[in-house]
């Protein structure tokens, strides 16, 4: 049975392309088959941090105006063959796609793939509803600030409107000393205001902006915030994962003091 | 029915001889069936086209040569004078015409067979691109319709044509420029942009988008950038990607910028169903 899941946040910079390129890499990780479709047509830019941008040559837009084949336009990713990409179209604008074009797509790659994750432009409109207009299941993405908080829950009221099945809750880059200090949200003070099922927290982490920068996606490797992404695709596909103890980055010392304030 | 149209080719196109007893209308119906019928045999070719047997109007001559290329992938480059059929002035033509604009723009079956990048078509043009695309306007008013007063000064216009044009300015991410000759750009091509040309393509900057030249199939035409670091180079039919970034460069961004202050000129062309990059040297400049 495969799912359509849909990466939204409505506030731009929160990190949906990330968490898309994340979630996408680590399902293939768990053997699942999956594609990416990035629909921030004008923008694109999912290709750019899965390091496969210069294999584009047929895009989102060439797809339905029927211009070429969806296989030709599915680009392999270099390392799991498993994990496809759909890339946008960058001289185009949203207008370009129709949410009933979107449905149609989406309902033909149901049938190939186990999963297919939806990357959604920042902002509620054409983009967003194009990209929402196929999907089965929802990842809001937030920050935890008012800003990407109030725009969230925008987002959840809308896809509540829209009926969609199941929504669910990604907090990104959250500092834990910041929390601490009570300079930031608590992750329970975030999901009293959304109300929604928390699927992951994702710390933030310096190793992010290198991974995105190289192209490399760091999902399943020892940094905090890769674990964070590949407990997040567990349960995605159903299994039960304790949420990871977000201050364990303390070091050597950080630990013996733990041990002696004891 | 075979009677009322007869096709006749030679190398360099074909002669329709038309019967001069039906009417225009049935007449179009049999020139589409014959074309719709042998459209396979002719594939993608590129013809110069005669008519003999009536008395056609430019408007008559162009409602056949719509009626061809609706039927067929043929693409039709240049319709002849009535008896002027003789292979010489023909084969003169076709290749002026190749070179310059007046190529009838129908990108169907040929462009997806080159599995060709296809972005541009008749994209831009104010609505959707936020992009001042810089287009020459031979290209815009490039119609069937034009093509015959066009063609008919061929020579002339191909030697305007290919002396290319010249735009100064940074292609950025979203604007294609695209050129019906040759193309000289003052300035940067930035990564998600798309300079394309008949013709060759001369970037005075940094080539770090995607570039294509002879984008009518022509190979033999080269991408000369001052800084060759492409996403994608297509030539001809030909298309290279970039290799794929180096993986474990910790200080990304540091190294870039040394290897730039290294940069030297670099020219591309293709050979054999390849596109090679080398560095522009005196050599390279004998070859072209």
């Amino acid at each position: 049975m495969s799912e359509v899941i849909v990466i939204t946040s409505g506030k731009g910079g929160v990190g949906k392309t990330t968490t898309t390129a994340n979630v996408g890499m680590g399902l293939a990780m768990l053997n699942k088959k999956v594609v990416m479709i990035d629909t921030d047509i004008g923008l694109r830019n999912l290709d750019v941090v899965l390091g496969l941008e210069n294999r584009i040559v047929y895009n989102l837009v060439d797809v339905v105006e029927g211009k070429c084949r969806l296989k030709q336009a599915l680009i392999k990713h270099k390392k799991y063959p498993e994990l496809c990409l759909l890339p946008s179209a960058q001289t185009r604008d949203k207008d370009a796609v129709t949410p009933e074009q979107m449905i149609e797509l989406v309902n033909e790659l149901r049938e190939e793939f186990d999963y297919v994750l939806l990357d959604c432009p920042a902002g509620i409109e054409q983009g967003f509803k194009n990209a929402v207009a196929g999907a089965d299941r929802a990842l809001v993405v937030t920050t935890p600030e008012v800003s990407a908080i109030r725009d969230a829950d925008r987002i959840v009221g809308l896809l509540e409107a829209g009926e969609m099945k199941r929504i669910d809750l990604i907090i990104n880059r959250i500092r834990m000393d910041m929390v601490k200090r009570g300079d930031m949200l608590k992750v329970e003070d975030v999901c009293d205001i959304l109300s929604i099922n928390l699927i992951g927290v994702v710390p933030d982490d310096e190793q992010i902006v290198v991974a995105t920068n190289q192209g490399e996606p760091l999902v399943g490797g020892s940094s905090l915030a890769g674990q964070a992404y590949y407990n997040i695709c567990n349960r995605i596909v159903g299994e039960e994962v304790p949420f990871m103890d977000l201050d364990a980055k303390k070091g050597l010392f950080g630990k013996l003091k733990d041990i002696f304030k004891k | 029915m075979t009677k009322e149209v007869v096709i006749k080719s030679n190398k360099y196109g074909m002669e329709l001889i038309l019967s001069d007893q039906l009417p225009f209308q049935e007449l179009l119906q049999i020139i589409g069936e014959k074309f719709r019928e042998s459209g396979n045999f002719f594939k993608n070719a590129k013809m110069a086209v005669s008519f003999s047997g009536r008395v056609l109007s430019t408007e008559e001559e162009i409602k056949i040569v719509d009626v061809i290329m609706a039927n067929s992938d043929i693409q039709i480059v240049s319709i002849m004078d009535q008896g002027g059929l003789q292979e010489e002035r023909m084969k003169n033509r076709l290749e002026a015409a190749a070179d310059a604009a007046g190529i009838p723009r129908r990108r169907t079956a040929r462009r997806a067979q080159t599995t060709a990048a296809t972005e541009e078509g008749e994209v831009p043009q104010g609505k959707g691109s936020d992009a001042p695309v810089k287009k020459p306007e031979s290209v815009r008013s490039t119609k069937v319709s034009s093509e015959k007063t066009h063609l008919t000064h061929a020579e002339k216009a191909s030697a305007v044509d290919l002396q290319g044009g010249f735009y100064k300015g940074n292609l950025r991410s979203g604007q294609v420029l695209e050129c019906p000759a040759s193309v000289t750009l003052i300035g940067d091509v930035n990564p998600g942009a798309r300079i394309e040309s008949a013709g060759n393509v001369v970037v005075l900057g940094a080539l770090k988008g995607n570039a294509c030249a002879g984008m009518n199939g022509d190979s033999s035409c080269f991408i000369f950038a001052l800084d060759m670091q492409p996403i994608q180079l297509q030539i001809g039919d030909v298309i290279a990607k970039s290799p794929d970034k180096v993986k474990d460069s910790r200080h990304l961004f540091k190294k870039e910028k040394a290897v730039q202050g290294a940069y030297s000129p670099q020219i591309a062309v293709a050979r054999e169903g390849t596109i090679y990059v080398e560095p522009m040297t005196k050599g390279c400049l004998d070859k072209l």
